[in-house]
């Protein structure tokens, strides 16, 4: 899977994106966003599976988001 | 200690609130929404499920319309000096708390201008008719208490913002004597900002307040800061919630004010209006039995009044009665309550009154007591 961290603006939005997702049956998880990412710091949701869909999901639901990134930080 | 000066913050807290602050000092040590080890990711759950408490409590559109601040002062001044720009204008109600009038004075200094109404208590027409009067074309906000802090008064907010609304102007509530006491919804209020205490009627530490907005975005800052985000640049975030938080947060009150709204809802607003309203109803009539006594309103009731009640002995300074009310282990607030433009409505400023504020953990035998040390007092 590649890219699986979605990143959000703030981690309150990372947690009202996990709990979004956990409704949809998406099993997503809040982290500190990796290093190398254009936002300096911050905090993204990993989602290992159903990447894409979740994007969408998110998107629909009027998430803000700031992109994709790699797990380890290669971006 | 007989405790009636829940209009500043209530006492006791509810063991619940106790136990969640101790729990936070001991499980929640690490600054939330700062980095990305465990016990900072545990401490920020903590914050959001008061956020979220606190967004279904209010019926916010989402937990990210709650910030949190360190009063209701505080929420207010954010949204007055976030708003409001020299050339605009402001209508507010004739009983603000100095929570929302210091910071129009300040404003004033800067072309800033406002517009006191008069409300007239049991008639929302009236006061609502009052508020349209006030209303002109450079009106940018309206900023209304939800009920007086001196004379329990309420004001037909959810009105009041329909009628700003049909103007385009926003209104921010004063909701710091209400939360907690009477329903709010903010959705069905059509309400742009609440501002609310997390110390009063909800029953959390001091040092906890809301701004509640999905307007937030809208506002300019008085405070920026340090966000845990998007750290690279020097500009404040635009989003809610973090661009009311700059700095660390209250960790440790957040997680008390999650339980005292849980207490709240356990318990039920209505039950606890009903309750409180009956123990001031209580001590209207006995007072209004007493010889000497000055009441300054017509008996509480229902819909128009929250539980706050201010009297009167005779001539006396208010400061004195409420001292010798201490010597009797009944804790009363005296003198002007920071709100000297309700009491200049009431013809008070002069000798400020003594409020009697009961909370949900409140007695009738508190209520009597309070009265037989008038009795001995006069």
């Amino acid at each position: 899977m590649s890219k699986p961290m979605i990143l959000v603006s703030s981690i309150t939005y990372a947690m009202k994106s996990r709990d979004i997702l956990f409704s949809y049956g998406i099993k997503a998880y809040v982290e500190r966003t990796p290093g190398g990412t254009s936002a300096g710091c911050g905090y993204s949701i990993y989602v290992p599976n159903r990447t894409d869909e979740a994007e969408r999901i998110l998107a629909e639901a009027g998430i803000k988001l700031l992109g994709r990134a790699e797990r380890d930080g290669t971006s | 200690m007989i405790y009636l000066d829940n209009a500043a913050t209530t006492y006791p807290k509810p063991i619940f609130v106790q136990n969640a602050v101790n729990s936070a000092l001991k499980n929640y040590g690490a600054n939330p929404g700062r980095a990305g080890h465990s016990m900072s990711i545990a401490a920020a759950e903590e914050i959001y499920r008061c956020r979220s408490a606190a967004a279904g409590f209010f019926n916010a559109p989402g937990p990210e319309c709650v910030a949190f601040t360190l009063n209701c002062t505080h929420a207010l001044n954010y949204v007055i000096k976030g708003l409001l720009k020299p050339g605009d204008h402001a209508v507010v109600s004739c009983l603000e708390h100095n929570a929302v009038m210091r910071p129009l004075q300040k404003l004033m200094e800067s072309g800033v201008t406002a517009t006191r109404v008069r409300i007239f208590p049991g008639d929302n027409d009236a006061t609502v008719n009052a508020f349209r009067s006030a209303l002109r074309e450079n009106t940018k906000l309206i900023v209304c208490t939800h009920a007086s802090n001196v004379w329990g008064i309420r004001l037909p907010v959810e009105r009041i913002a329909a009628l700003g609304h049909i103007y385009g102007i926003p209104i921010a509530v004063d909701c710091a004597q209400s939360a907690g006491v009477l329903p709010i919804d903010m959705a069905d209020g059509k309400f742009d900002y609440l501002c609310v205490a997390g110390h009063k009627g909800l029953y959390g530490p001091m040092g906890t307040g809301m701004l509640i907005t999905p307007d937030g975005s809208e506002l300019d800052t008085i405070i920026e800061g340090g966000t845990g985000t998007n750290s690279i640049s020097l500009d404040q975030p635009p989003t809610m919630p973090d661009r009311m938080e700059s700095g660390t947060q209250n960790m440790a009150g957040i997680a008390g004010l999650r339980a005292g709204i849980e207490f709240v809802k356990n318990r039920g607003v209505q039950t606890i209006y009903k309750h409180e309203m009956s123990l001031v109803r209580h001590l209207y009539q006995r007072l209004s039995e007493m010889k000497n006594i000055k009441l300054y309103t017509s008996e509480p009731d229902t819909p128009y009044f929250v539980p706050v009640l201010s009297f009167n002995v005779g001539d006396i300074a208010s400061e004195t009665i409420a001292q010798k009310l201490n010597t009797h282990g009944v804790a009363v607030r005296a003198g002007l309550h920071c709100a000297p433009a309700a009491h200049d409505f009431m013809g008070t400023l002069t000798q400020g009154a003594v409020r009697v504020c009961p909370s949900a953990f409140s007695t009738v035998n508190d209520i009597n007591s309070l009265i037989l040390s008038l009795m001995k007092i006069i």
